[in-house]
């Protein structure tokens, strides 16, 4: 149940009402203090004082001064009449309501209005803010730039002059020049005709030629100075070599530091490569350096057959092999020493192995090619596997057709299988 | 490495840019004259020498003379200031002079090496240093080759491989120390990182030494003084000062290395009017200008008594990137501090200015 705060008083002019609310002993803050239109509210709990007042007043406009134990209302009335009294009297209890509730939604309202109000000032605030921020840093900018472009034609300026000096400074030279020249061109010509008649150092000779070549044109009187200042010239050195060494680099590319780990890995790599792995055999330990080199044993190979030592032959292309068995060119000359060895088989077989390994079939292996298919032709002949040998012959054929003696040995072979087929 | 401090740096303005229709492989100032010429190759394989006149903010096209063979490097160095006669070389081996004013035939020719001349450079004329003029080129097939433009067909000086060794590419060479008359040296970086230093008047290998990078560039401060630092650029961002006043007999020159970016430094240009200012161009469009700071003692005694060079530092004055592909020439004009050109391999050469010079 609240206490109602009943003496106050007031007083008025045309245009506003001065209300004096006295609080016993409590204390007051604008929070407790509400007010619209018709309708003053001050609450306090328990106290309250609530005024339904005659006329409407400009609640925005009016102001409330706490102090003293006391509020001081000053209220601006809407229309400029005095009232009859503070409040209107006979107010029904559901005028009363009504009023009250109008009262608190105008004030919801109002309070509304003025958050947005609020926001939109803020946001022009910052918008202010930003703008006054860009134009200082545009300003900054073009004051660095007017010094830059102050700068650039202060010498641009300087050049221009110094242009002109030069030139000016050409052709003065040039007049002076042409000046001293009449002078000096008659005793020069004295002096020209004497050294003539010395000896000839070629130095000399090639500078008269280059006189004859050029007399007359504009550049005639500097050649005359130029003459002096060559005689003063040291002859051209003895030509002479100097043998340089360079620091080693197997790459052909330039050298760089942050490539040298790469470039050290990959020789690495191809070292490891290169080597034997062949750790298992231990003959190999015996074997001296070269003997462990493929390409070695395969020459020694080809010496051995060429001087008939068909079986040694055999044993350096055995080696070779174990060392290394991708090389083509191993099975193919061993194919040929089985050959002569009569073992034919094992030339069938060596041929084969060659041809296999000498895929893609590009021209650069086709000798090789034609080779092994001529040896294996021959060695299905021998065993008189004669289809089987003519195939080998015309593949030969195919891969080189300008070979005489494989085409008459095909023909050989034709015949024979003609005739073994009439035969039978 | 220390970097110069705000407002007082050097600067490094862009005065004219001009776009080619070639790739362009070397610019050059004409000595005495507000002209340019670059040298390079033309799409359809055929050179180009273009020689440009600066006019305001803008370059002017004087002269194009098409060459059937690609030029790949020029040089003014043998000539005399009257003749400003160009000596080129090209992608066929060919070592030519020609004369700007009447450039159908060459003053000289000669078919100095069997594939593309590197690099090339001239000392002897434009009135700095006293002696012959000479031509020296650095050359693929591994061999440096020194002419004299009075002798024709051959070299007055043949730096070749030893008989079955397998050559490395010649990338670039330097004459130095032509103080005198008798006095020379050439200097030769190649591709495996070596340098060699040559002198012609004893006729034998004066030094030699790996930067373990390949060299790119590599140039005196000075041509004709008594030889005092050496810089040598390489690949992967690197670069050498030698200090070249004092020889140890084990250790050789002493040296200061920086590592200045990731990516290949093309060229390293002295400043004609300060021998202590040099400016490197980098794969990546960039272009850094260093100076040079001696050591309060050049020179010291090691433990066994004998002298040793002492290497100084190296500070950053300025950088500045111009383009995305690499700049593969500068030229400092020998006339006014500051002017340079260089070339890059977006297809256009750029006139720069560098400002406050003298204030270092």
């Amino acid at each position: 149940m609240p206490v109602w705060l009943r003496e106050h008083s007031w007083r008025q002019t045309l245009t506003a009402v001065y209300l004096s609310l006295p609080l016993r002993g409590a204390r007051a803050t604008a929070a407790n203090i509400f007010c619209s239109e018709q309708y003053l509210k001050v609450s306090i709990p328990p106290f309250l004082f609530e005024a339904i007042l005659y006329a409407p007043i400009d609640d925005t406009n009016s102001t409330a001064k706490i102090g003293n134990g006391n509020i001081f209302f000053t209220l601006y009335k809407k229309e400029p009449v005095m009232w009859d009294s503070l409040t209107l009297a006979n107010a029904a209890k559901e005028k009363l309501q009504h009023l009250r509730e109008n009262a608190v939604l105008k004030a919801h309202e109002k309070a509304k209005e003025e958050t947005e109000a609020k926001k939109i000032t803020k946001q022009e605030h910052k918008k202010y803010a930003l703008e006054a921020t860009m134009k200082l840093e545009e300003e900054e900018r073009k004051r660095i730039e007017d010094l830059k472009e102050k700068e650039r034609q202060k010498v641009a300026k300087e050049l221009e002059l110094w242009k002109n000096q030069q030139k000016d400074g050409d052709t003065y030279k040039s007049i002076q020049k042409k000046g001293k020249l009449h002078q000096e061109i008659e005793p020069l010509k004295e002096r020209k005709s004497e050294k003539m008649n010395q000896t000839r150092i070629p130095n000399e000779g090639t500078s008269k030629t280059r006189l004859k070549s050029t007399k007359g044109c504009p550049g005639s009187c500097s050649i005359f100075s130029q003459n002096l200042k060559e005689e003063q010239l040291p002859a051209p050195r003895s030509a002479a070599t100097i043998k340089v060494n360079f620091t080693p680099r197997v790459f052909p590319t330039a050298l760089r530091e942050s490539r040298v780990a790469e470039e050290e890995e990959w020789l690495h790599k191809q070292a490891e490569a290169r080597r034997i792995i062949n750790s298992d055999l231990s003959e190999l330990e015996d074997l001296k350096e070269e003997e462990k080199n493929p390409d070695w044993l395969k020459d020694k190979g080809n010496k051995m057959f060429a001087m008939g030592d068909y079986l040694g032959a055999v044993n350096a292309y055995n080696l070779a092999v174990r060392l290394n068995n991708k090389l083509p060119l191993l099975y193919l000359n061993r194919a040929a020493c089985h050959l002569k060895l009569r073992n034919l088989h094992k030339a069938i077989e060596d041929s084969s192995k060659a041809l296999e390994l000498l895929t893609p079939p590009v021209p650069d292996n086709e000798n090789a090619r034609v080779k092994a298919h001529v040896r294996r032709g021959t060695a299905f002949c021998q065993l008189e596997l004669y289809t089987e040998g003519l195939q080998d012959y015309e593949a030969a054929l195919k891969i080189d057709p300008r070979n005489k003696n494989i085409e008459k040995d095909a023909e050989k072979i034709r015949h024979l299988i003609q005739g073994t087929m009439q035969s039978s | 490495m220390s970097v110069a401090v705000g407002a007082e740096r050097p600067q490094v303005v862009s005065h004219v840019q001009q776009a080619l229709s070639y790739t362009v492989f070397d610019c050059k100032w004409v000595p005495r004259s507000a002209r340019l010429l670059c040298l390079g190759s033309a799409a359809r394989g055929t050179g180009i020498i273009q020689l440009y006149e600066l006019h305001g903010a803008r370059l002017e096209l004087l002269r194009e003379i098409e060459k059937p063979k690609p030029i790949k490097c020029g040089t003014f160095g043998a000539t005399s200031l009257q003749q400003r006669y160009l000596a080129t070389g090209d992608f066929d081996g060919n070592l030519n002079i020609w004369n700007l004013e009447a450039p159908e035939l060459p003053v000289y020719s000669v078919k100095g090496h069997k594939e593309i001349i590197n690099s090339i450079d001239g000392v002897g004329g434009l009135g700095i240093g006293e002696g012959a003029p000479e031509i020296v080129t650095g050359s693929r097939d591994g061999t440096v080759k020194v002419w004299d433009p009075r002798q024709n067909d051959t070299p007055v000086a043949n730096m070749e491989p030893v008989q079955g060794e397998s050559k490395r590419d010649c990338w670039t060479v330097a004459f130095g120390n032509a103080y005198n008359q008798e006095e020379r040296v050439v200097c030769a970086g190649y591709d495996n990182g070596d340098i060699k230093l040559f002198d012609l008047k004893t006729m034998s290998l004066r030094w030699e030494t790996n930067i373990k990078n390949g060299v790119c560039s590599v140039e005196f401060d000075r041509k004709d003084i008594n030889m005092n630092k050496l810089v040598a650029t390489s690949l992967e961002g690197k670069f050498h000062v030698f200090d070249m006043r004092t020889q140890h007999p084990t250790k050789g020159f002493a040296s200061v290395s920086e590592k200045a970016q990731k990516s290949t430094i093309w060229q390293v240009r002295h400043l004609p009017q300060n021998r202590d200012v040099f400016m490197t161009s980098g794969g990546s469009g960039s272009l850094h200008l260093w100076k040079y700071e001696y050591p309060a003692q050049r020179c010291k005694k090691d433990s066994e008594g004998s002298e040793m060079g002492v290497a100084g530092s190296v500070s950053l004055l300025q950088n500045v990137t111009l383009s995305t592909q690499p700049i593969s020439s500068l030229d400092w004009s020998p006339d006014k501090k500051g002017l340079c050109v260089c070339g890059a391999f977006d297809q256009t050469v750029r006139v720069l200015i560098v400002t406050k010079l003298n204030k270092i």
